[in-house]
């Protein structure tokens, strides 16, 4: 929102659940429903005879999908829904990676409630459960044995069931695959005209090694050598290729050891909302938000150079299951050199839920410095400033 | 300097910043529109000393920046904290009581206030209503309205969404007068908001 003022656009909301004020602005508010594309796309297209609509851009994994169909239905050129909503659910998306030779990891396609002996003793270990379309590595465990496979599904089991209507749903899915150890980074990037110019790539100094797999620290640049840099963004190039995506921004997952590059996972979106503010581009007043509206109305694009500092965001790990009553240190938290910013976003009250049944952390630290060490080395310090209280939650 | 004091920067967007200050700034409301306005109240002067700040709200323990300068609040934060700590370390107020109005405008802030106020009553508030919200009229001051979110607004997920796309168009469209809208809600202090915040 914030970018398209910036830009002076004008800008219509569209949401699952009406906007209180929609009646009494309804060119800048709409509700949409996002569970049928097709009347999600007609409605937009019905809003467009009124109020004219130049293009959608969606905002997380869902709304990627409704907003290229929109985009399509007016007529812009976009990517193609097929390709957006293999990007969306990992199944498809594995296939079609595989098939194109992507490094990929192994996987199979388990249904909730069938086969679980025989899945059990048919893995490789370890391996990793997963949902098909959950995001957030929310229900994503790790198990290193039967027993522990046939414990991550039921768990992950319950926490699908808890995430739909039971009324009529299809069969619950789930993937198992490979474990692939290594370490992990993100890309940032921008599709282009099919070409990938790569806004960002993040270190995740933090192993990723299970059994959970909350994301904690983001450090860009990468401190990889070269040519593993060059290896992993060829890998998210080859897989935004083989998944047929041509514009707009993309974030892949990947990890690199000493078979080479992986691809665990690649979105057609922007990195989550919080965490992009740790990127700045050009003279530092551009927004990785400015430039994906920019893209997308056919603007001139500004320079896609990251600012020259090195940059790090923690997603403040979940620091126990309960109700938040406080956050102290914040001011103190602040106060490391380098540290740009603390926000604690989880309000007093809430219910924290950690991995995998979670998937909102309580908070981010920002900061800067002159090399990814030090920006790495200021949030880990800020983070040790903080004290959440929290008390059990009632049952 | 006040080293024991607490405040929490809210930035709204890039040129706008909310400090919350864990004591009270100033019992009331005082926008500043430029620095030579700020004369007098040295919090005030301090903040307009600083590079690129062209626009100040104190209401309460709330410290509103307006900025032009295109560093990130995550730096001009750390100067306007320290600003703030020295202005209310010394033993003279922060913030001193506007004086009266000389100049008259087409429409004065005070009927501005009423016109404002009874479109919150009639169309803004029974809207939020319907998501246990409620949107309360602090002030106008220059034809910049000034606000609290409460309830269900306070600390939503779709809070700025209501703010732009609701109660500004609603304003925009209904009194043109008005220059622009401040919130000034502490939204980290929302404890049953409609909408969750963004999980990232």
């Amino acid at each position: 929102m914030e970018a398209a003022r910036k830009l002076q656009v004008d800008l219509t909301v569209a949401s699952e659940q009406p906007s209180t004020f929609e009646q009494a602005r309804p060119d800048a508010l709409l509700t949409l429903d996002f569970r049928d594309l097709n009347r999600a796309v007609e409605e937009a297209c019905v809003f467009d005879t009124r109020f004219r609509l130049t293009a959608a851009l969606g905002v997380d994994d869902d709304t990627v999908v409704i907003a290229t169909a929109i985009n399509r239905g007016l007529g812009r050129p976009s990517n193609t829904i097929e390709a957006v909503q293999a990007a969306r659910d990992k199944l498809l998306q594995r296939t079609l990676l595989g098939s194109a030779g992507v490094p990929v990891p192994r996987f199979s396609r388990q249904t909730i409630g069938k086969n679980l002996e025989t899945a059990a003793q048919r893995a490789n270990y370890p391996c990793v459960v997963k949902p098909l379309r959950l995001s957030a590595s929310r229900g994503v465990i790790r198990a290193d044995d039967p027993a522990g496979f046939v414990a991550a599904v039921e768990r992950l089991g319950a926490i699908l069931e808890s995430t739909c209507d039971p009324k009529g749903r299809p069969p619950l899915e789930y993937l198992v695959e490979d474990f692939i150890p290594g370490q992990e980074v993100a890309l940032e990037g921008l599709l282009v005209d099919g070409e990938l110019h790569v806004l960002a790539l993040f270190d995740k100094p933090d192993p990723l090694d299970g059994p959970f797999f909350e994301e904690t620290l983001y450090v860009t640049p990468s401190r990889h050598p070269e040519a593993e840099q060059a290896a992993l963004i060829e890998c998210a190039r080859q897989a935004a290729a083989a998944l047929g995506l041509r514009e707009g921004p993309v974030h892949a997952e990947l990890r690199i050891n000493e078979q080479g590059a992986w691809l665990i996972e690649l979105a057609a979106r922007p990195i989550g909302g919080r965490c992009s503010a740790v990127l700045r581009f050009g003279d530092g007043t551009i927004s990785l938000e400015e430039i994906v509206v920019r893209h997308a109305l056919d603007m001139s694009l500004p320079s896609l150079e990251r600012e020259r500092s090195a940059a790090a965001v923690m997603m403040i790990p979940v620091p126990g299951a309960g109700v938040l009553e406080d956050c102290n240190g914040v001011d103190d938290a602040k106060r490391v050199p380098g540290v740009d910013d603390v926000v604690i976003t989880a309000h007093r009250g809430e219910t924290l839920v950690p991995w995998p049944e979670g998937f909102r952390y309580p908070g981010f630290i920002f900061a800067r410095g002159a090399t990814p060490a030090r920006a790495e080395r200021a949030v880990r310090e800020a983070h040790r400033r903080l004290r959440f209280v929290i008390r059990p939650a009632s049952p | 300097m006040a080293t024991d004091l607490r405040i929490t920067a809210e930035p709204v967007d890039a040129q706008r910043c909310k400090f919350l200050v864990d004591r009270p700034v100033y019992q009331g409301v005082r926008r500043f529109a430029d620095r030579g306005e700020a004369a007098g109240s040295p919090l005030a002067e301090a903040l307009f000393a600083l590079p690129g700040v062209r626009e100040l709200i104190v209401s309460g323990n709330l410290v509103t920046v307006v900025k032009e300068s295109p560093e990130a609040w995550q730096v001009a934060g750390k100067a306007v904290g320290a600003a703030i700590r020295q202005a209310l370390s010394a033993d003279v107020p922060a913030i001193a009581d506007r004086p009266p109005a000389t100049g008259e405008r087409l429409v004065s802030d005070d009927e501005l206030y009423e016109r404002v106020n009874d479109l919150f009553d009639q169309q803004v508030n029974p809207m939020v209503a319907r998501h246990g919200g409620r949107v309360e009229l602090i002030d106008v001051q220059e034809s910049i309205v000034m606000l609290r979110m409460s309830g269900g607004c306070q600390g939503c997920g779709m809070a700025s969404v209501t703010l732009r796309q609701g109660i500004e168009g609603m304003l925009n469209q209904y009194l043109p007068e008005v220059k622009g809208i401040v919130d000034i809600t502490d939204h980290t202090s929302g404890t049953n908001p409609y909408f969750a915040s963004a999980k990232k």
